[in-house]
């Protein structure tokens, strides 16, 4: 299982053909240039210069996972690939086309899709709303659209839950952001379908600061997916997103990642949401790929009675550190927040919970339920647990448990037995391992998820 | 220093840092209302390692304990138990951290942090970490902190006991669980 070598299955690369494309190296002149190019109101402008400089100021983070390759000189902060985005399918260019078809976004699946939003380099080159979603009042754009043709809503929203001075790659996110969401469903309105966004990143040591945001007002309900598959590069590429979404008094927001760049991403991300009364927030979290990757999705439960939880997957291979887990800010009473964190580690791979719940003096008969299991396939990968509680408050009922341990020995014996090869027992448990996660997604990714675990396991899909 | 078996090691007389267990055998460590860093080394196989920490928190009183359970040799076990009941504006801070060393396969270890909160205004951190480096290794912790049980206190005032007399006893049955468990073993404290 040891000498298993695993070929990025997407590990392509299709010819660079851009519109623009900044220096290398970051400073304030190109991050008003960028602003200038995009021909943004002022306030933007001025946000992402202050951003600029609360990224200059903070000092890269001293724990988790190692960061200290990343040379900031080394990247190019912005790329424009085609004038426009496309309207339709047969617009996009031939490359971008070729580049769906082989992350297989086959062409009559597209239809099903309520939106298919793809973010080809740092700009969303192709969407396609369904008409159903307009009529209801959906807004479903990427960023720059967004922030072009909604402005007050974008002002009123944009960094107020991770404001730039939040930490380093968020201050970073800010200044130099392109692309990304922006979601916005209306008082009552429950999409039905999935919103999807497929995005990659396409050129050499250029990094990708997409920049999302969801608004779900009052009693409305969204389930957005986010997937991911990125070639493989020579020299390392950064990824530092920011997520914010807005959930209004019982609204419901689901958010799916399935996390599989290639092993040379430095995969930063800042994904937090605002919970009001009787809301509830979703993140499903399945980090697969990357270099490292540090995230950990947030909840503020700011009103009475909302609810946050957090299902996690992380899967570290040779050379990975998967520094993953969840926060929960109990802020009001009533609230809830389950979080379940499964990982994998294996042949060297390191996997990371790190977690915080806080319950605060206002966060009475709060409830916190916790749980992380790990499993470690052999003596050379670690699993490592980071929990922090702080309560203070005495209504609450906090609990937090983890395991630690290796696969099953019997449960490998019995089905090797059967007739079933080692790598493909394996995998079989490992599958098994994550259900409880893998069960809340979609199943296209279920199906996915599954197979790369296979493929990971056993050298082939099943 | 290096520890001998078959007798309670109490850290609050003790009053060491870091205790060495190099030889197998059975190992039990007690602490009370006890602040500080303390690094428990299993260094042999087949030790077997219980400790046992107990906190009661009144008024401004403040506690900051770190305790790592280090796994160096395998085929050891070690399960810990911090439990704490906090009144008024009493402070816990716990830092309980598993380390299993890369030749430590087999290794047993458990964690385990219980508190029991009287009071809105106290303050808890807890923060039980694992760093495990083997993976022939069965480990777990767990955390827990809350009220007493509602449905616990309505059952025995539905005997005919008081509120206050309900809650005193719940208390002092969380409490008396550990110094229960050293009796059996006929430990005296």
């Amino acid at each position: 299982m040891d000498n298993l070598t695993f070929d990025y299955r997407y590990g392509f690369r299709v010819k660079e053909n851009y519109v623009f494309k900044s220096r290398k190296g970051l400073d304030r002149k190109l991050v008003a240039e960028i602003s200038y190019l995009k021909k943004e109101p002022k306030w933007m402008t001025k946000l992402r210069l202050e951003a600029y400089d609360n990224f200059v100021k903070k000092e890269m983070p001293s724990w988790g996972v190692d960061l200290s390759a990343i040379n900031f000189d080394d990247i190019y902060y912005y790329i424009k690939p085609t004038e426009k985005p496309a309207s339709s399918w047969q617009n996009l260019p031939e490359e971008i086309k070729e580049t769906y078809d082989k992350i297989g976004v086959p062409q009559a699946e597209r239809d099903f899709l309520a939106g298919v939003s793809a973010q080809y380099e740092s700009e969303v080159v192709y969407k396609s709303i369904k008409k159903e979603l307009s009529k209801q009042g959906v807004i479903f754009l990427d960023m720059d659209s967004g922030l072009r043709e909604y402005p007050e809503i974008v002002k009123e929203y944009f960094g107020k839950i991770v404001p730039s001075s939040d930490n380093k790659f968020a201050a970073l996110n800010t200044a130099v952001w392109s692309g990304g969401s922006f979601l916005y469903v209306p008082k009552g309105v429950k999409v039905a379908l999935p919103l999807q966004a497929y995005f990659r990143i396409n050129a050499e040591a250029f990094g990708q600061f997409e920049r999302t945001l969801i608004i779900a007002e009052e009693g409305s309900y969204v389930h957005y997916i986010e997937g991911c598959t990125a070639p493989i590069y020579t020299t390392s590429s950064l990824h530092a997103a920011v997520v914010e979404i807005f959930v209004k008094k019982g609204a419901r927001v689901r958010y799916t990642t399935v996390q599989n760049w290639s092993h040379n991403v430095y995969n930063l991300v800042t994904k937090r949401a605002k919970v009001e009364e009787q809301g509830v927030m979703e993140w499903v979290d399945c980090n697969i790929g990357s270099y490292v990757t540090m995230k950990y999705p947030s909840c503020i439960l700011a009103g009475e009675g909302a609810r946050g939880e957090v299902l996690s997957i992380a899967y570290a291979s040779k050379n990975q550190h998967q520094d993953a887990g969840a926060k929960m800010i109990h802020l009001a009473p009533n609230t809830s927040s389950r979080i379940i964190s499964k990982s994998i580690s294996k042949s060297g791979g390191r996997t990371s919970y790190r977690g915080l719940v806080y319950v605060s003096p206002m966060a009475k008969n709060s409830k916190v339920y916790v749980s992380c299991d790990a499993l470690i396939l052999d003596e050379l990968s670690r699993s490592d647990t980071y929990p922090t509680m702080k309560i203070k408050n005495k209504d609450v009922e906090v609990q937090h448990e983890a395991t630690v341990e290796k696969i099953g020995e019997e449960k490998l014996f019995y089905l090797q037995s059967r007739g079933i090869k080692k790598g493909e027992a394996e995998g079989l448990l490992v599958n098994g391992f994550i259900e409880p996660v893998t069960k809340e997604i979609p199943l296209e990714y279920t199906v996915e998820l599954n197979r790369l675990i296979n493929l990971e396991m056993s050298g082939s899909v099943g | 220093m290096t520890m001998q078996n078959s007798k309670l090691i109490n850290l609050n007389k003790e009053k060491k840092e870091t205790l060495i267990f190099n030889k197998p055998g059975d190992y039990v460590v007690f602490f009370e209302n006890l602040s500080g860093e303390f690094n428990f080394r299993i260094e042999a196989e087949n030790v077997n390692l219980e400790i046992y920490g107990l906190y009661v928190g009144k008024g401004n009183d403040q506690f900051t304990i770190k305790t790592t359970q280090h796994h160096i040799a395998p085929n050891s076990s070690s399960n810990l138990l911090v439990k704490g009941v906090f009144f008024d504006q009493a402070k816990f801070f716990y830092r309980g951290l598993v380390r299993i060393e890369k030749g430590a396969q087999k290794s047993h270890a458990y964690q385990k942090n219980q508190n029991l909160v009287l009071s809105s205004n106290v303050d808890i951190d807890s923060k039980p970490d694992l760093e495990i480096l083997a993976n022939d290794v069965f480990c777990t912790h767990g955390s827990t902190t809350g009220y007493l049980n509602e449905e616990q206190i309505f059952y025995l005032k539905s005997r005919g006991l008081k509120e206050s007399q309900a809650k005193n006893l719940l208390i002092e049955g969380f409490v008396g669980e550990i110094k229960e468990k050293l009796k059996i073993k006929n430990y005296n404290l």
